[in-house]
């Protein structure tokens, strides 16, 4: 009998729903045969507590909300979201409620044959895995490992920077050298009738000019090597890097038929694979000028772009970022020290925030401080260090690091004091936690020394540490400030869910994303005596010193991986669009597939929140 | 005539009667279900033909898809697509519709045989269709033609159900409004774009699912309401 199941449109649909896509086409083939579909009316059940299921939901149209057995909403799925794969692992008993909010129809498969996939594929394992941390885990797996070939998705086109030097072959070979003198280029193409007759590269006037002892004024034809090797502009970096490997040459002019588009380099190539962060940095070093400082920092935007599409882990992007904007506010200090003189104290120049703690994602506010050794007096060095904040701050500022609305920077004179009085501050904030100081805390807490005299920070340190791994009370009204900030229920068609019911258009992924895990590490940090500023680095600290379960870090660990990586996505997709990347992500912008991931992220986030909430009482305060 | 005249279950007995063997004699066999039995408790098969045109005299089934409904559920485990091998070459314009080709159709089973398996799967169940006529009109002259006599079918249509429903709430047939792809839109069904036999009994039986969920106000719904 033809079944001819391979033709039918619910099996596109399976094929294409996660995690099937994954099963080989006898495999789906089999498994489109055991569904059954059914069809229920809005406001109508389910599943019910209490009862017992055996078949596994795929929404096909319409929604779903699932309660918990007090009635609170656990989550909102629709069209590709699975729903009743908990209650069959569990044996039928049912737990949460499943009504739906719409006229929905779902494809039903048997208990038995999930739980036949379940054991045979371990994709399909891990996608419907009890632990949510398993999940997220497999799910950046998938991120690195589907992207990951950078070079495969880019086309040489996208390489071209500026159009390749062309001379006509009646050019002299003196004519030659000139033009890629004033150019720069290490290879020009030599034209016959506007078609491509040959390519000279600087090697040429070495092997054959000199060591032949040539003539200048021959035309440029007698040294270029004819017909060279060409690509067409679609073709894969990855390809052109192996061609020129195969070949042994470093150019490659890109012709469109007889239309000559441009030229890659080795260097080209390179310097997009090695995540061209790297160069950026070199540039900025060997920057004489405010204004080719900026040039250099325009490039920042796209430096993420090319870190983000290259795959790489959010936590190691965060610290290519950070070391452009290191670099930036190092040259400036030298900058401002050069033309300023030596300082008449040794001083530290500090850098708080995101900066300090290795975490930033574009260009954001400067956060920056500044520690004076005690021998500071401050009528006669102040001028000094305010003018040389002035120049550092306003430069960065240049450079587009915008000055800190909060005004926590060297040219604010409040934080640009001598030792004794940081010693101060810290002590007040930590002895009396009150709002204000908990925000400054907050700042402060992630300081790094970027220049100068590292051992005025460093002594700074180690008595505010002890200060903060033993007082309780300070404790608590951290980790309440830790709370302050929740993550949404999940992400659901066009809004963000939250706990209440609310729907909101777009998610913060900033404030309701990143920075409540940042918060719990710092609180773990400091509680536990940590000097650690990184927030994955503070989490992995805390749990060998036992602030929290090994299992609970690298859950939250892998959480805050995954948010900060679906909100760098979506930074580099606004630079791509020509916009200025923000931190709003909407839902309809990610597929069900990330809404999911992200929903198990928050719920991690929202359980260690809970769980610091008990351990440091922070309930007593909030 | 009596086919047309007589109620279903009464025809069948009257004609069970009559026959000994075959296919028909088999499927005489089964009585249908009672009209007061539940939806939910009762077998569709959802069927839909393919033809080269809408005369059953002239024109002749190129192939059928059949999809069953089992406790309110849509059971893609009994789908069933056949490709019957017609005897005169096709016409370019059916071609292009149903994508079944001259070669294709070599491959196909004679009529006879497709009649055998439809029985089978039709004894003792409702026939469901988007239509009737169409695919009564060819079961019943495929059976005068194969076994001397017309088919006893207990039918419902989903465009019948609609239409019904539309009259009793006074309102207004647009033209097209009641056709497969339109109503599958209001009642909030995916759109399936594939176009063959067997999609469209599929597409069918979703469609009654959806049409049954709406009636009944939480109740059980018994097949009288939605039988012809």
């Amino acid at each position: 009998m033809t079944m001819e199941i391979e033709q039918i449109e619910i099996r596109d649909f399976l094929g294409h729903t996660p995690p099937l896509d994954r099963l080989d086409h006898e495999t789906l083939d089999a498994l489109t045969q055991t569904i059954e579909i059914t069809y229920v009316r809005r406001g109508r059940d389910i599943l019910k507590v209490g009862e017992n299921n055996e078949w596994l939901y795929l929404i096909r149209t319409g929604a779903v909300e699932v309660y918990t057995r007090d009635g609170k909403l656990a989550g909102h799925f629709g069209e590709g979201d699975w729903v009743g794969y908990r209650s069959v692992l569990r044996g039928g008993e049912i737990n949460m409620r499943v009504t739906a909010t719409e006229d929905t129809l779902l494809y039903m498969i048997p208990g038995a044959t999930f739980r036949h996939l379940m054991e045979q594929n371990n994709h399909i394992a891990n996608f419907f895995s009890e632990r949510k941390p398993i999940r997220i885990r497999h799910a950046i797996q998938d991120m690195r490992g589907s992207t990951s070939a950078a070079l495969i998705a880019t086309q040489v086109r996208d390489l071209v920077h500026r159009t390749p030097l062309i001379l006509d072959h009646h050019a002299t070979i003196q004519q030659a050298a000139q033009a890629m003198k004033n150019k720069t280029a290490t290879a020009l193409l030599v034209t016959e009738n506007e078609r491509l007759a040959g390519i000279v590269t600087d090697r040429a006037f070495c092997t054959k000019v000199a060591a032949m002892r040539l003539d200048l004024d021959l035309p440029v034809e007698r040294i270029m090597t004819p017909n060279p090797v060409t690509i067409p502009p679609n073709t894969p970096a990855s390809e052109a890097l192996l061609k020129m490997a195969r070949r042994n040459i470093r150019h490659l002019p890109i012709v469109d038929g007889d239309r000559i588009i441009g030229m890659v380099t080795a260097t080209d190539l390179i310097r997009y694979q090695s995540h061209n962060a790297i160069y950026l940095i070199n540039e900025i070093y060997r920057a004489e000028s405010i204004d080719a400082l900026k040039a250099l920092s325009r490039q920042l935007p796209q430096t993420l772009v090319s870190l983000v599409r290259s795959s790489l882990t959010a936590y190691d992007i965060g610290h290519a970022i950070s070391s452009v904007g290191e670099a930036i506010t190092r040259r400036l200090l030298r900058m401002a020290e050069a033309r300023l003189g030596p300082p008449p104290v040794p001083y530290a120049w500090l850098v708080a925030g995101s900066l300090a703690r290795n975490e930033q994602t574009a260009h954001s506010d400067q956060d920056n401080a500044l520690i004076l050794a005690d021998a500071f007096d401050a009528d006669t060095h102040d001028a000094y260090f305010e003018q040389l904040s002035r120049f550092v701050c306003d430069g960065l500022h240049d450079c587009g690091y915008i000055y800190c609305p909060g005004d926590v920077m060297a040219s604010n004179p409040k934080w640009r004091q001598p030792l004794r009085i940081w010693r101060g501050y810290f002590n007040d904030w930590i002895d009396s936690p009150q709002p204000k100081a908990l925000m400054y805390a907050s700042i402060f807490f992630d300081l790094r020394t970027l220049h100068g005299e590292h051992d005025l920070l460093k002594s700074l340190y180690q008595t505010v540490l002890e200060k903060t791994r033993t007082n309780t009370i300070f404790q608590t009204y951290m980790a309440a400030n830790a709370l302050h900030y929740q993550p949404p229920l999940g992400l659901f068609r066009t809004f963000v869910l939250e706990k209440t019911g609310a729907e909101e258009k777009a998610l913060n992924m900033k404030k309701r994303g990143v920075v409540p895990v940042i918060d719990m590490a710092r609180v773990y940090a400091l509680a536990s005596g940590i000097g650690t500023l990184n927030t994955q680095d503070r989490l992995q600290a805390a749990a060998e010193a036992g602030a929290l379960s090994q299992s609970g870090m690298e859950d939250l660990r892998d959480a805050f991986e995954f948010i900060s990586t679906v909100r760098l996505q979506h930074q580099a997709t606004k630079i791509e669009r020509g916009e200025s990347p923000d931190n709003f992500v909407s839902p309809e912008q990610l597929s069900s597939l990330e809404r999911r991931h992200l929903k198990d992220a928050f719920e991690v986030v929202r359980t260690l929140q809970d769980a610091m909430e008990v351990r440091y009482q922070a309930g007593r305060i909030a | 005539m009596f086919s047309r005249l007589l109620p279903p279950n009464l025809y069948r007995s009257y004609l069970s009667t009559r026959l000994r063997q075959g296919p028909l004699a088999r499927y005489l066999q089964h009585p249908f279900p009672s009209r007061g039995q539940t939806v939910e408790a009762t077998e569709f098969l959802a069927l839909d033909f393919e033809t080269t045109g809408l005369d059953v005299r002239k024109d002749a089934i190129l192939s059928a898809g059949y999809t069953l409904i089992r406790n309110g559920r849509v059971v893609l485990g009994e789908n069933g697509h056949h490709i019957v091998r017609v005897e005169k070459t096709l016409s370019r314009e059916s071609v292009v519709i149903h994508k079944i080709t001259d070669d294709r159709m070599r491959h196909g089973m004679p009529l006879g045989a497709l009649m055998d398996i439809l029985l089978e799967k039709l004894a003792g169940r409702v026939l469901l269709v988007h239509y009737a006529p169409v695919e009564t009109g060819f079961l019943n002259a495929a059976s005068r033609r194969l076994y001397g006599h017309g088919l006893p079918l207990m039918i419902a249509d989903t465009m019948a159900i609609e239409r019904r429903r539309l009259e009793r709430r006074h309102i207004p047939i647009e033209p097209g409004k009641l056709r497969l792809f339109n109503l599958r839109r209001e009642y909030g069904l995916p759109r399936y774009n594939a176009h063959s036999a067997l999609e469209d009994a599929i597409a069918t039986a979703e469609l009654f699912l959806a049409q049954t969920a709406h009636m009944g106000n939480r109740k059980p719904v018994p097949i009288k309401m939605v039988l012809g």
